[in-house]
């Protein structure tokens, strides 16, 4: 029995004491085949699955190479069913190879004719192969690359994707490196992903994915398709690439429901993508309008089911994922892996934010007690009515207010997901309001009044959960939600945690009625932040005044 | 050089003499004179020689001769030459003993060979006359079938197949599966040719009546023949070399056809009918180099998968140790609360085992092998009651109080003596029904001695090598290969091991060897060994969850089983702590403050905020419902009418108590109530059937242990009390001989008692057949004018003992000696004929009448006496015996 900082858990958990002397480099070992599921303030909890331990095999390491560091940093006996299992799970990995044959274009190629022959006779690959070329090769059609990558994931026989991508068509793009440079993180997950060739960066909100991007698009230099979640955050994408890089706005263009252009680097939403008219998506040629060299996807956790079977066909195209987390609602992440990629890069937040690259933040769950009347309401109201009457309550206009006061000064950010409750806090508190409805033209004089600090209270609707870049804000109240969804949560704390000029601590609130479910969502959605090494602190809205100071 | 091996075998002293004389065709009538003359001793004769120790070691090895105890030791005899005894016998052999006697069998035969002819026979000759023998090519030729894979040293290995070969024949010896007359040639025990199979060691009969019209004799050089061969003839004659000896022919027509009629024709093949041909026995020999093995049977080493480092193997062994007995706990718990029913027809129900399996969070196997285990401890059994229902016994709350290493020691060796075997829960029986856990017909009496079996085989592999199902079958095969267990039970055994703990990474873990021991206590002083140290430090954190590094002490454990639940386990137990979770702490009357206080004690650090507002949450939340007990409630709508009565001093004994101005809850039923009331001059009216609350937490149930049922001999004793009723026996059984001096093989045990009463622990040797009366008052005059020879009388030549009779018939059948035999007619009258029996079997006699030269099969029950003719009375009957049934009849 050794004394290191890893104990293995039968479940395969991993569990890491950080603050243990070998801890770091017991990280930096386990972190290539381990995914990281909770990092709370003593023992981080990573977990070994398939896809992990694919993902590690991708990226060159192997079985041995896993076992022996499991052996060497844990302080008890390895169960050896795990050991076996891990062994046994890499093994399966690239033992088919989709490589590109000068005669016969796409074929599956076998290094183990059993498992092609299991392959083969499978339901769920009927109709993708083409001829059989010998006892090892088939003839993959090529329009089914994605898909049969897909179906040999859930197979449990990923194959290992060494067809190459088309070179795309070339268009010179460069970073203008002039006061900035790309922080070390970010270059390495740059490296990464190019070495891999397609894959998905991992990186926290506020961390710089942009650049990410920008860096990737550098480095391929050719023409780009860059997906992202909504208008807003396509013109954010178009005015980075503009400041950061040799693009001028000429060689950018919006693909969006107001716009159709398409340039050298056309940046989609994903809403005018999935857009169907009499039942066919309307928009599809935009994918092959070009011989795009790289396809971007932005908070690829969100990527639509539509999206994905398209993606599916674009395999010849090198593809860049980008996200704060891989956690998705819907648990789509094996379609992640076998249709954008593996994991190429991924650092935890507490680790980016001890290096000064994104902002320390504290987070807060206000508990507010119901008034009687409230409670009763609440208890006799239906199941469907429960959550919108508890996360309404009258009573968090005056909280949010406290808070706003107490942090008087600051770039205030009131969020939530109901517009009536948002009315009244506007009001309430004498601040603009944006939503849905709000014109593109008002949104985006809003938001920059807000940056300059005209603007000191912004009351949001989920319309600002993502890609809204809002360097200075270092306080949100959260007043309501969409239920659990632990994505929302972590993209709301992102909103705040661009680093300050001073070096402020970020101010993270989440008001919640006591005692509903309400508190219970709360409790679900701060999992994953809580799981990143965020703690949040809970106090009662009477003892708000006396909770910790915030400076 | 095929030839010249032949003839160097053939010239060897163990098989010098009779060699030509098979060749040359002559009759075998001399042949028997020969043997007859030659032989001094009987089967009975050499177990009588033996000393006592040899016969207690007898005892031991083949137990059913001693139980039930035989009265002589020739009745011993007959038992041990029975068929069952014998099949009983070969099953507990290995395959190396299996070997020996297959030689021993196929070279009596035809000539009872010596003790080095038959290691020559399987293991090949002798290591220093191969290298005398000084060419290349022949010693070769010698090694050729035993050592492909051993070039290096073929000497050395060849030495050791001999001694494996010449230990084995001992064994069998002691066994008393074959024996050794006063000359050192070596016999099967009779009856063991036919247990055997009709081919022993692959070799066909040999020819009975070679000299019969049109059958050519089998070639004198089998090799020289081949030379002139057609083609394809050495390909035919290898096929059946090793055995089976029988082919197919084929068609006449084909090129094979006629090269197989050549052959026939000049005897390497023998036609027996129009389909088939055998290849003659020293045909087969002589192809075979005189061998018959082509390798000796080694014992194979279990090599297969990985070794684990004993550490491992040990850590293993005690996680699944710990989690055995966590699971039996909560099993026990959960059924202490509320019984499972029993099915009709015994056992546990499906939905049962279902709920069963989520309380434990295992599946149902797991659930139904937990179920099994705890029921073999006798922690839990079927009530009895109506309805019946598997409820813990008071065994439980020992076994609950003892240290974790007692309480799996007590679990453990259960398992090792149970005739349980839950690996078959969920699969069909053959009727088709789905066999339940707990179901009564999971009984298997073979269970315990095959589990053993695996464990040794398991303790014979090299430390930390788990040689899996198949490994195990590997070496059963070898250890005992006419009783190999099925494959699907030794991985059930196996599964069962792993769970248990017994075996850690596949590999025996200490504590498993320890429970082949004798001693009891060994098994937990072995699992103390492996068991990690305990921690008692909880790392708490922010998020809600809570780390134990290590394995928890049981103060800790206890702590967290009222305030947390268990997320993973291993080398750590990581746990959240969730309302519900601290509800149960709560619930046993611990306060919030009280909580922290003990997490605090033992947390690294402080107890996190969000982990202490829950805590304290959680406990205001606790409580704010209430819920109680009342037989009966008084309500009124005026307060004033009930305030007085709970502390009127009359209604004392109703335990009236306020709940709440309008009402009063009281202790007794309403009807008593209401009766009370009204002695007191009020009008309370009963309101409703169903007004009154039940509410009794019943008390988690216990039935005594019947002991009968959880009564459980440990293996190891039995093997203390065989040796030790061995030990007794044997002098019995020789005071028996020297109570009896002069007939004890002549007579049947009829003894001075009476002999309806017989002596009741030999059934075999005891009464006459009460249905057969002519041979009760025949037999005995008969026996006694036969056999009046003083210095034979220690040799049964004769007797009406239906099981003496039978080994005499036994032994002569082996021998080819004919006896005088009394048979039974249909109404009654006895016929004397002078045979020479062919095979007993299945309660029929076949035997040749040489006098009619007619081949007859009777049942042995119509058999009245036995008598071995004289050696010389092949020749000149003896005038005595002839005389003799006359004058009976």
């Amino acid at each position: 029995m050794t004394d290191g900082p890893l104990i293995v858990q039968s479940d395969k958990t991993l569990l890491l004491e950080v603050d243990h002397d070998l801890a770091d480099a017991c990280r930096r070992a386990i972190a290539p085949f381990a995914e990281l599921e909770r990092a709370p303030e003593h023992v981080h909890t990573y977990r070994l699955t398939p896809l992990g331990l694919w993902n590690a095999r991708a990226a060159g390491h192997d079985a041995e190479q896993v076992i022996d560091t499991l052996l060497l940093y844990s302080r008890y006996p390895v169960p050896h069913a795990l050991l076996v299992d891990v062994a046994e799970t890499m093994s399966r990995y690239g033992r088919l190879q989709l490589v590109s044959d000068p005669v016969h274009g796409l074929v599956l190629h076998a290094l183990d004719r059993a498992v092609l022959a299991e392959v083969m006779r499978s339901k769920r690959t009927a109709g993708l192969f083409g001829a059989r070329l010998d006892e090892t090769d088939v003839v993959v059609h090529a329009s089914e690359r994605g898909h049969l990558k897909q179906v040999l994931v859930k197979l449990g026989w990923p194959a290992e994707d060494l067809a190459g991508y088309v070179d795309g068509e070339h268009h010179d793009i460069a970073l203008e490196t002039d006061g900035w440079s790309l922080r070390p993180y970010q270059q390495q997950a740059i490296d990464g992903f190019f070495h891999g060739g397609s894959g998905v960066v991992v990186l926290p909100c506020g961390a710089g994915k942009t650049l990410v991007g920008a860096g990737a698009m550098a480095r391929s230099s050719t023409t780009t398709l860059i997906l992202v979640t909504n208008t807003v955050s396509a013109r954010q994408w178009r005015d980075e690439l503009v400041a950061r890089t040799t693009l001028t706005e000429d060689e950018i263009g919006e693909y969006s429901g107001s716009r159709k252009e398409i340039r050298p680097v056309t940046i989609a939403t994903y809403q005018v993508l999935t857009t169907k008219r009499k039942g066919v998506y309307s928009h599809l040629e935009l994918l092959d309008a070009r011989d795009w060299g790289l396809i971007v996807y932005d908070e690829v956790h969100l990527l639509p089911a539509p999206v994905f079977r398209m993606t599916a066909d674009l395999q010849a195209r090198r593809r860049l994922g980008l996200t704060a987390t891989l956690v998705r609602e819907d648990g789509r992440e094996d379609e992640v892996f076998s249709l954008i990629g593996p994991k190429r890069f991924d650092a935890p937040w507490k680790d980016i934010e001890s290096q000064g690259y994104i902002a320390p933040a504290l987070c807060t769950e206000v508990r507010l007690t119901l008034p009687d009347h409230e409670r009763m309401t609440y208890a006799t109201a239906e199941p469907e009515d429960k959550y919108r009457l508890a996360a309404t309550a009258g009573g968090k206009n005056a909280v949010v207010d406290r808070i706003v006061r107490r942090h008087a000064g600051e770039q205030t950010l009131v969020i939530g997901q109901y517009l009536d409750q948002l009315h009244e806090l506007a009001e309430h508190l004498d601040a603009p309001l944006i939503t849905g409805e709000t014109t593109v033209r008002e949104r985006q004089r809003l938001f920059g009044a807000f940056r300059t600090g005209e603007l000191s209270t912004l009351v949001v609707s989920k319309v600002a959960n993502f890609s809204i870049d809002l360097p200075e804000a270092s306080v949100a109240i959260q007043v309501s939600g969409s239920f659990g969804s632990r994505q929302e949560e972590a993209q709301r704390l992102g909103r705040i945690m661009r680093p300050k000029g001073d070096g402020r601590t970020a101010h993270f609130y989440a008001v919640v009625a006591r005692d509903t479910v309400d508190q219970e969502f709360a409790a679900h959605r701060q999992r994953f932040l809580a799981e990143q090494g965020y703690s949040y602190t809970i106090v009662d809205a009477e003892d708000l005044d006396q909770a910790p100071d915030p400076a | 050089m095929l030839d010249a091996r032949l003839r160097r075998q053939g010239a060897s002293p163990s098989r010098g003499g009779p060699a030509p004389s098979r060749g040359d065709g002559r009759p075998t009538a001399d042949h028997h004179d020969v043997r007859i003359v030659v032989r001094m001793s009987t089967f009975t004769d050499q177990l009588r020689a033996r000393t006592d120790d040899e016969l207690v070691t007898l005892l031991r090895l083949r137990p059913d001769l001693g139980s039930p105890s035989p009265a002589t030791l020739a009745s011993l005899a007959v038992r041990a030459t029975s068929r069952m005894s014998l099949e009983r016998a070969l099953a507990a052999v290995d395959a190396a003993v299996l070997q020996a006697l297959e030689a021993v069998v196929a070279l009596a035969a035809e000539d009872p060979p010596t003790r080095d002819g038959v290691l020559t026979a399987v293991a090949g000759p002798a290591v220093a006359a191969a290298s005398v023998a000084g060419p290349a090519p022949a010693g070769s030729t010698v090694t050729d079938g035993t050592d492909d894979d051993d070039p290096p040293d073929p000497t050395a290995s060849a030495a050791a197949d001999r001694a494996l070969v010449g230990r084995a024949l001992d064994d069998a010896v002691a066994r008393a599966l074959v024996w050794a007359d006063d000359s050192g040639r070596l016999h099967p025990s009779p009856g063991l040719a036919e247990v055997l199979g009709p081919y022993p060691a692959g070799l066909a009969a040999p020819a009975a009546t070679p000299t019969r019209p049109g059958v050519p004799p089998p070639p004198a050089d089998v090799h020289a023949l081949l030379a002139e061969a057609p083609a394809g003839a050495r390909a035919v004659l290898e096929a059946l070399t090793w055995g089976p000896p029988v082919g197919i022919a084929p068609e006449p027509s084909t090129a094979a056809g006629r090269t197989v009629a050549w052959l026939v024709r000049r005897g390497a093949l023998r036609a027996t009918d129009a389909r088939h041909v055998v290849l003659p026995r020293t045909v087969a020999l002589a192809l075979r180099g005189g061998r018959t093995h082509p390798e000796v049977a080694r014992e194979p080493m279990p090599s297969v998968g990985r070794r684990w480092p004993a550490s491992l193997v040990g850590a293993e062994s005690a996680a699944a140790a710990e989690r055995a007995v966590r699971l039996v706990g909560a099993l026990v718990d959960a059924w202490g609360r509320t019984p499972p029913a029993v099915l009709r027809a015994g056992g546990l129900g499906v939905r049962d085992l279902r709920r069963l399996a989520q309380r434990l969070e295992v599946d149902e196997d797991e659930a139904a092998f937990v179920a099994e285990l705890a029921a073999a401890a006798g922690l839990v059994v079927d009530d009895g009651g109506d309805p019946p229902a598997f409820v813990p016994t008071d065994l439980v709350d020992g076994w609950a109080a003892r240290s974790l290493p007692e309480r799996w020691a007590a679990l453990a060796t259960a398992w090792r003596d149970t005739m349980r075997t839950p690996w078959l829960v969920g699969t069909r029986d053959d009727r088709g029904g789905v066999r339940s856990a707990l179901d009564p017909e999971l009984h298997r009496r073979w269970a315990p001695r095959v589990r053993r079996t695996v464990l040794e085989v398991l303790a014979s592999a090299p430390e930390g090598l788990g040689p899996g199902a198949g490994g195990v079958l590997d070496v059963l095969r070898w250890r005992a290969p006419r009783s190999v267990p099925p494959e699907a039970v030794v991985r059930g055994l196996l599964t069962e091991a792993a769970r248990l703990g017994v075996t850690g990474a596949g590999a025996l873990s200490p504590a498993g060897r320890a429970l082949l021991t004798d001693d009891p206590a060994a098994p937990a002083a072995a699992l103390t060994a492996d068991l990690p140290e305990t921690v008692d430090e909880l790392v708490l954190q922010a998020d809600l969850t809570g780390i134990v590094p290590g394995r928890p002490s049981p103060r800790l454990e206890a702590l967290l089983a009222r305030t947390a639940t268990v997320e993973s386990r291993g080398g750590a137990l990581t746990v959240r702590f969730t309302p519900e979770s601290l509800r149960v702490g709560l619930d046993a009357g611990v306060t919030a403050d009280d909580l922290l206080g003990e997490l605090a004690t033992v947390s690294r650090g402080h107890v996190p905020q969000p982990l202490e507002y829950l805590v304290r949450d959680a406990a205001r939340r606790h409580g704010r419902l209430r819920a109680g007990a009342a037989l009966a409630y008084l309500r009124a709508d005026d307060p004033a009418l009930l305030a007085g009565l709970p502390d009127d001093p009359r209604f004392a004994s109703l335990g009236l108590v306020l709940l709440a101005p309008t009402v009063l809850a009281a202790s007794v039923p309403p009807a008593e109530l209401v009766e009370a009331l009204r002695e007191r001059g009020l009008a309370p009216v009963l309101e409703g059937p169903d007004g009154s609350v039940v509410h009794a937490q019943a008390a988690p149930l216990r039935v005594r242990v019947r002991p009968s049922r959880a009564q459980v001999q440990p293996a190891s004793d039995d093997e203390h009390s065989a040796l030790a009723r061995a030990t007794a026996l044997v002098p019995r059984l020789r005071r028996a001989e020297e109570a009896v001096p002069q007939l004890a093989g002549d007579l049947p045990p009829l003894e001075p008692a009476s002999p309806e009463a017989g002596p009741p622990t030999a059934p075999a040797a005891g009464a006459p057949r009460p249905d057969d009366p002519e041979a009760r008052t025949a037999a005995p005059v008969h026996v006694r004018a036969v056999a009046p020879v003083p210095d034979r009388a220690d040799v049964p030549d004769g007797t009406a003992d239906p099981a003496l009779a039978l080994l005499l018939l036994r032994e002569a059948a082996d021998e080819r000696t004919p006896v005088w035999v009394e048979l039974v007619g249909a109404r009654g009258e006895l016929d004397r004929r002078l045979l020479v029996p062919v095979r007993v079997d299945g309660g029929r006699l076949r035997a040749v009448d040489p006098a009619r030269e007619a081949e007859l099969t009777v049942a042995v029950h119509r058999i009245a006496s036995v008598h071995r003719a004289r050696p010389a009375a092949q020749h000149a009957p003896d005038p005595a015996p002839e005389a003799a049934p006359e004058g009976a009849q």
